[in-house]
């Protein structure tokens, strides 16, 4: 064993215990946690926000920009996912791996023709036709080993119910513990199940390819429109109206259902690209 | 009273955001699209950010409530000198993304355009968010944009390699990520207030003490790692050398900077406060920084691959700039936070330059590229400009900055540091001379070095133009310099030598 | 709970951290290193909760049936928000790992470092 991962580990535990000791007991109701920014939402969040669940009411009003960025953050795992280089083989196991003297150079410096031909121009509408053929090539099942029988009933049976659940997280989120993000993440692995149950052609079925670039970036959308009807109705970037409760709850509705169903898509199609 | 232009502070971080959200479906049907539309969005965003220039030059610095809710309870976004930041860096995006229209040709198939161009407009987006937030957990969630951009635009252009510098960049920096989150989270638990301001004047009332220095320390540590100053840069040059040029422009360039941006946040909210003794931090600082310069120039002139070379060139200047800080003599500072910007649009110009050269040959090292000056007299000329301006010799932009934080030292009592500076850059000076002599004076090689052309002019024109801007903020560098130094001032009286 | 004047909710949240710490460091596997690095984010989490929570707190959801002392509710909006960028940085983490699986056949970094 290497003795410099301990003593980096030591180096770093030891200033941070330090600064965790000094720091005010965190039970007491009176640390500055309880008596700042946090007592008036406990005070006047409800009147203030509509909102029973004082978590999600920080969430969506107080501070619903860091969810907005939060949003962005999550669309951009899935941008980065999509953006990295697909479709190499995987070394089969035994062979020796691949020398980094054959290695493909990296592109950037991969020689070109010049004045070679540029690739063409593809037709319009080329990118989704070849997304759609995609589709269509990939096995039903996509590993090697044979799901069983007895997997596939039972997630063919549950997964309508575990949906349901999320639909029930996500509209219950107001008075009970849940929300948006927690909807999404159950909605992504009924989808994820379905796809290593009944493989990864059929799950994906599920939502039509036309719709994916929409349904991808619906979360950061839904936000940009809700800060745009609150910067018209109140005057300030994601302003709720303050005596409106309708209009309150309407624009919360539709972030926490963008926040489901753009999380989901995300989460689930971060998967099938990994897969693949 | 703010004027018109202060409504326009949210939408110009939501702008490329929402730019980045729709570019798949935009360029569903030609993803080629995808260039032009983030080029347009980033466009009207530049123009956002000149209205918020002006505003700020008009009526001072201005905040703006989310939510409409007051400073604390929501978050507040604040437009200050620093934030002016936002302007010089929409706008060398916009120069950057017309270069890579076709350099991607050779680096990725046109279906992945789409989400390459929606992570740099997430990155944009991201680091002027960071720039303009007034709420350290907003500040954390920003940086967290810009650092997942960052990591995958370095992946983008191959596999293997490009994926483990990746990776590697992505392990270093979300321990940083998580520092600064710890950070964030001990001075929520010292002071109740996640609100920068509000945390200052509540940090003031609560005191020194160990847990306000380990935060302090964390956030130090934190953006050093972004910053890649020298114990820490490990992550850098591997990362920036292998990604594709543009995006190596935009990581060295502008990525980079959110340590500096972050530390000066720091500092405001640390100086307000008074609760630090930060003479010995600085003192750090400054020998970090000179290290940092030393030991880029080092190991710069030990490369033989053009693009690992300007990264290392990158720790050096990152060095310029902490050392200036640190210094904390007006000039220093003035000369520092000028060369924030100055340093770059330098590289800007070094790494399109580069990356054209190697688009055109298909050759990364100095030995492969001699004489490639006769093939592609106007890309090496923008190639030397940049490099006479990074040494720092006049009348070019590196000059002033250089120049003002020399000046600093002497200032400061710290002469000693004033001459290693000026050592420091004949050192950077060695390696360039390398380069130029190899692409001017010697003959060529490779007969596709000989042969090569000049590039399009969608990549030609903005490494000519980025090139004219080197000279030009030479000749005119007392703007910047001027414009800075009331924010410099501002903070100075606090910022104990 | 104080041992010593020390928080040892506190210290347990730093001890974590530290595993997490030495697991990204010490560990050749790549996918432990990212565990490693889950585990720190964890730890953090802890952190942020454990200092929002107050004695004898319920969850701050104003419905009948919960009554004061309230947990603050910004430290569960902050631990929210961090989870999701915690899941972000995961699923970009394990997309390069799967990209040097790929190309490599090998996602330890003792094997990695003996490619010529």
């Amino acid at each position: 064993m290497r003795p410099w991962p301990l003593l980096l580990v030591l180096l770093v535990a030891l200033p941070l215990v330090a600064g965790v000791a000094t720091l005010p007991p965190h039970d007491a109701p009176d640390a500055p946690i309880h008596t700042q920014v946090g007592a008036r939402y406990l005070e006047r969040g409800v009147a203030e926000t509509g909102m029973k669940n004082l978590v999600t009411a920080v969430l969506l009003n107080y501070r619903g920009f860091d969810t907005f960025i939060e949003v962005v953050v999550i669309f951009t795992a899935l941008a980065a996912v999509l953006a990295l280089p697909k479709g190499s083989a995987p070394v089969p196991k035994g062979s020796a791996p691949v020398p980094k003297g054959s290695a493909p150079v990296p592109k950037g410096s991969a020689p070109v023709p010049k004045g070679g031909p540029q690739a063409p121009e593809p037709a319009a509408g080329s990118a989704a036709r070849a997304a759609r053929a995609r589709e269509e090539e990939r096995p039903e099942v996509a590993s090697d080993v044979p799901v069983s029988p007895v997997v596939r009933f039972v997630v063919r049976l549950l997964a309508p119910f575990i949906a349901m659940f999320a639909v029930a997280m996500l509209f219950r989120g107001h008075i009970t513990p849940g929300g948006g993000f927690q909807a999404a993440a159950v909605f992504a692995a009924v989808f994820i199940a379905l796809g290593l149950a009944l493989g990864q052609a059929r799950a994906a079925r599920l939502v039509p390819v036309d719709w994916r670039p929409w349904l991808q970036g619906v979360a950061p959308l839904a936000f940009a429109l809700v800060a745009w009807i609150g910067w018209r109705l109140t005057g300030a970037f994601l302003g709720y109206p303050s005596d409106d409760h309708t209009a309150q709850e309407a624009m919360g509705f539709v972030l926490e259902v963008a926040i489901a169903v753009g999380g989901g898509v995300i989460l689930a199609r971060v998967f099938l690209e990994m897969e693949t | 009273m703010t004027g018109p232009w202060a409504e326009a502070l949210p939408w110009v971080i939501a702008l490329p955001l929402v730019g980045a959200a729709l570019t798949p479906a935009v360029a569903v049907r030609r993803p080629r699209a995808a260039g032009f539309w983030a080029w347009g969005v980033l466009l009207v965003t530049a123009v956002l950010a000149a209205g918020l220039v002006s505003e700020l030059l008009a009526r001072g610095p201005f905040s703006y409530e989310l939510g409409g809710w007051p400073a604390a309870y929501g978050i507040e976004l604040r437009f200050d000198h620093f934030s002016a930041w936002v302007l010089p860096l929409a706008l060398l995006f916009v120069v950057i993304v017309p270069f890579s229209w076709r350099y991607l040709d050779h680096v990725m198939p046109d279906e992945r355009r789409p989400p390459f161009y929606a992570l740099l407009l997430l990155n944009a987006g991201g680091m002027i968010g960071f720039c303009v937030t007034g709420d350290l957990f907003n500040l954390f969630v920003f940086t967290e944009v810009v650092s997942l951009s960052s990591y995958a635009l370095v992946a983008v252009g191959g596999r293997g390699l490009a994926a483990f510098a990746a990776l590697k960049y992505l392990f270093i920096g979300a321990v940083s990520s998580l520092l600064m989150l710890f950070a964030t989270a001990q001075l929520f638990v010292l002071t109740g207030s996640l609100n920068m301001a509000e945390v200052s004047l509540r940090l003031a009332e609560v005191g020194g003490g160990t847990a306000v220095m380990v935060a302090f320390a964390a956030y130090a540590v934190s953006f050093m790692v972004k910053a890649a100053m020298f114990p820490v840069h490990v992550w850098l040059p591997d990362a920036h050398a292998i990604a594709p040029s543009p995006v190596s422009a935009v990581l060295s360039g502008m990525v980079v900077k959110v340590g500096i941006v972050g530390m000066l946040r720091v500092y405001q909210i640390y100086y307000g406060a008074e609760v630090l003794e930060l003479g010995a931090f600085n003192l750090a600082l400054v020998w970090l920084g000179a290290v940092s310069i030393v030991m880029g120039a080092f190991f710069a002139i030990f490369q033989d691959d053009i693009k690992l070379m300007l990264a290392y060139s990158t720790i050096s200047n990152i060095g310029y700039i902490v050392l200036g800080l640190g210094l904390a003599s007006p000039y220093a500072v003035i000369g520092a936070s000028v060369h924030v910007f100055n340093h770059a649009l330098i590289k800007a110009t070094l790494f399109l330059a580069a990356g054209s050269i190697i688009h055109q040959t298909g050759f990364r090292t100095l030995s492969d590229l001699r004489g490639v000056a006769r093939a592609m007299p106007q890309t090496s000329a923008a190639m030397a400009i940049g490099a006479v301006s990074i040494v720092g010799l006049p009348p070019t932009a590196g000059f002033v900055c250089k120049w003002y934080i020399a000046l600093g030292a002497f200032e400061a009592n710290q002469a000693p540091f004033g001459f290693a500076l000026v050592f420091g850059a004949l050192f950077i000076f060695i390696y360039y001379i390398r380069m130029l002599n190899a692409f001017y004076f010697q003959k060529p090689v490779h007969a596709a070095v000989a042969q090569a052309s000049e590039t399009p002019w969608s990549m030609r024109g903005p490494v000519v133009l980025l090139a004219s801007l080197c000279l030009i903020l030479g000749v005119l560098g007392g703007i910047p310099l001027t414009f800075v130094e009331p924010a410099v001032l501002d903070l100075l009286p606090l910022w104990g030598p | 709970m104080l041992l010593f004047g020390l928080d040892l909710d506190y210290v347990a949240v730093v001890m974590l951290f530290c595993v997490g710490l030495y697991m990204l460091v010490a560990k050749s596997n790549l996918l432990k290193k990212l565990l490693g690095l889950n585990v720190m984010e964890t730890a953090v989490f802890a952190f942020i909760v454990t200092a929002g929570m107050v004695e004898g707190g319920d969850p701050p959801i104003m419905v009948a049936g919960t009554s004061a002392p309230f947990a603050s509710p910004i430290p569960h909006a902050m631990v929210l928000t961090g989870i999701v960028v915690a899941v972000s940085v995961t699923a970009v983490a394990l997309a390069l790992i799967v990209q040097i699986h790929a190309h490599f056949g090998t996602i330890e970094i003792d094997e990695l470092k003996e490619l010529p």
